[in-house]
């Protein structure tokens, strides 16, 4: 492909070569590095004048540190003369702060939006946002994309008993969620309907649905703690369910996550590699990675070439 | 973005001029009412200005006191003519930012295209362009009701207030049906789970969930999920590229997930326009054994048909706040009653206008509400 330079940020170089493969290009040169102050400094290594940039990025790890880094790079590139700078930003940083929630709580997310912005990106690619209203804290185009359809072909290549299983959300908000799968397997949904004091904390949980004698399905977009679906795996298991799978799109995993679901009655602990996760995988087997590189890798090439995405709905190309 | 002003100028500013006027920036009378009712609580008149359409269907708006250095608050409630209504606060919003007053304070109960909060295919975000609108005008500070997202809030650049309505609809609750213990607060659809979810918390109710083809209203068919399609036809120009495929969404038959069987059912949602999904619902629940059906929201639209279905319905109650003038629609149909909100709109204006703290409009709210 003419005109088009894809540069890697440090959070995920696994997932930007799997793109770069995808797309038969090599990753563009650049060394980010920090000065001894701590000062994040980049220096991208070849020309990207009049060239359709890419930064693959993803909000993880030292998360202020790698969203410095992308904001640096797309101001490099952009004062460099490239002709668009698109920000490929998988696991979008800082999206649960997202609603004015309670008294003098800050939409850090707005922030970001108008940070990436300012620096001068002209294209957000993101995936599986925590609420798709994100899109309109930016005034550039947002392309949120969905891990849904790579999830559900996980289920049915990998969960033998799929069609006698039951999808349940771990909380009322993923119930929308929940149900978009359920319908798509054609198979029922339950939901976990808690009494939450405080963020992070879980109280009295209530299973509303029937999981009796099926496979439990706990779907929802990110995980952290993972105290919330532990404690449904639980109560999935102590109203009959016979085996509980976990899938979230973005596994995050920090503080105990590890260590509870170790401990907990997890068949598998789905994810995909919007996060980096081979470290995670390595202190926890339960963790299994679905790739979702194509997706990002097939975004990138239509935002590139200007490709219709709805013209495809319709008809074949040749 | 956010702009803090040193307390000192504040007050300072506060010695010199100071005062607040409010407006109201319908042409329709009947949107008045809410208005009203506000000055009375707050003990002010409201300010003279007059909004009329002229004979090319332009808006007009004339302020015939002065603004100058004053909190002006505009209170402006939806009227069926959106658009209109829409104009003539941006018209009053820039007429008052042009006569320079101090800070100008849209007071909208009800937040039109607020359902238009998300991007579909090549769709609009219109929430987000009425927010620009506004701020551009020179909006310095939003407050409203139930916005239909909470992100809704991220799209302005200004403060935004979201008050809620769920304290006044909980009180209805406890105090006007009798036997509530008994209830069940159904979501008529998934994406009203997290509201249901917070009326059952506080009330320590079960709640139920239904889903099925009866609401497709918002469904993520259009939301640009598909994007890019998952067709395998893909992989014909690059083979290397495979991506899942997606199969036509089923349409799957009506399902309650939680048991109304002998109960009360208490439906919660934030707007009821057209009512075929209510209805729908009710029917519903209904044939699962519920024995009388409620429905709560904060925003009553009722349009077009709606008092005569509900009328018609299984519905024994449709219970709405005054952040829409509903008189008509209750004349048809005797079935709606109304909460009033007023007062917690003017506590807010009062609170705004002296700089006190709203966080006491806000307690007993949980994260979910």
């Amino acid at each position: 492909m003419p005109n088009i330079v894809l540069f890697s940020g440090s959070s995920h170089q696994d997932l930007s070569q799997r793109v770069a493969d995808r797309l038969g290009l090599e990753l563009g040169k650049v060394v980010t590095k920090k000065f001894s102050n701590q000062e994040t400094s980049v220096e991208i290594g070849e020309s990207v004048r009049g060239e359709d940039v890419y930064i693959i990025q993803s909000g993880c790890g030292e998360i202020n540190d790698n969203l410095m880094e992308l904001l640096i790079m797309i101001n490099a590139c952009k004062i460099a003369s490239s002709s668009r700078v698109t920000a490929v930003i998988p696991c979008f940083p800082y999206a649960r702060q997202d609603k004015k929630d309670k008294s003098r709580a800050p939409i850090s997310a707005k922030l970001v939006a108008n940070m990436l912005s300012v620096a001068g990106a002209d294209h957000i690619i993101t995936m599986d946002l925590h609420a798709s209203q994100i899109q309109g804290f930016f005034d550039i185009p947002v392309d949120n994309l969905y891990a849904e359809p790579a999830v559900l072909q996980w289920i049915r290549e990998n969960i033998a008993e799929w069609k006698n299983c039951i999808i349940v959300s771990p909380d009322a908000g993923g119930a929308k969620r929940v149900t978009s799968i359920a319908d798509r397997l054609n198979v029922e949904f339950a939901l976990i309907h808690k009494e939450r004091k405080k963020a992070n904390e879980v109280d009295r949980m209530v299973l509303v649905g029937d999981v009796k004698d099926r496979v439990a399905i706990l779907v929802d977009d990110m995980a952290d703690t993972c105290g919330t679906i532990c404690h449904a795996a639980d109560k999935l298991l102590s109203a009959g369910a016979t085996k509980v799978y976990a899938i979230l799109t973005h596994g995050i995993f920090s503080g105990p996550a590890i260590s509870r679901i170790n401990n907990a009655a997890f068949e598998a602990v789905v994810v995909t590699n919007t996060i980096p996760q081979e470290d995670k995988m390595k202190h926890c087997t339960k963790i299994q990675v679905i790739d979702i590189s194509m997706i990002l890798a097939e975004a990138i090439r239509r935002t590139h070439n200007g490709e219709s995405v709805s013209y495809l709905f319709s008809h074949v190309p040749l | 973005m956010f702009c803090v002003t040193p307390p000192e100028l504040e007050t300072k500013m506060n010695i010199t001029k100071g005062g607040l006027v409010l407006f109201s920036a319908n042409s329709n009378s009947s949107c008045m009412e809410l208005s009203k009712k506000i000055a009375e609580r707050l003990g002010v008149e409201m300010g003279k200005v007059q909004v009329y359409q002229e004979p090319n269907r332009e808006t007009r708006v004339q302020i015939q006191e002065s603004v100058r250095g004053k909190d002006v608050f505009i209170i402006q409630t939806i009227s069926k003519d959106v658009n209109t209504t829409i104009m003539e606060l941006l018209i009053m919003v820039y007429a008052c930012k042009t006569s320079c007053a101090k800070s100008i304070i849209g007071v909208i109960p009800y937040f039109p295209y607020s359902k238009q909060c998300k991007m579909r295919k090549r769709g609009s975000i219109v929430s987000k362009l009425l927010a620009s609108m506004m701020c551009k005008a020179g909006l310095t500070h939003l407050i409203t009701m139930d916005l239909h997202q909470k992100e809704i809030q991220g799209f302005f650049n200004i403060p935004v207030d979201n008050l809620r309505a769920s304290p006044f609809l909980l009180q209805y609750i406890q105090e006007e049906i009798p036997d509530y213990r008994n209830a069940v607060i159904v979501a008529k659809s998934p994406a009203s789970a997290k509201r249901a979810q917070s009326f059952a918390e506080r009330l320590r109710l079960g709640i139920a969930v239904i889903h099925g083809e009866a609401q497709d209203a918002e469904s993520d068919l259009v939301d640009g999920r598909h994007s890019p399609p998952m067709v395998r036809s893909v992989a014909a120009i690059h083979p290397s590229l495979e991506i899942p495929m997606l199969i036509p969404k089923e349409k799957p038959p009506i399902t309650v997930v939680g048991d109304v069987g002998g109960r009360i059912a208490i439906i919660v949602d934030d707007i009821i326009d057209d009512v075929d999904s209510f209805l729908a619902a009710a029917e519903t629940l209904k044939e699962r054994g519920a024995y009388k059906i409620f429905v709560m929201a904060t925003h009553g639209l009722l349009s077009s048909d709606a008092p005569r279905l509900i009328e018609e319905s299984a519905i024994d109650e449709v219970v709405v706040t005054n952040t829409i003038p509903h008189e008509v629609q209750k004349l048809q149909c005797p079935k709606i009653k109304t909460v009033d909100i007023s007062m917690i709109l003017s506590e807010a204006i009062r609170r705004i206008h002296n700089g006190e703290s709203m966080s006491y409009l806000f307690r007993n709210i949980g994260l979910d509400d």
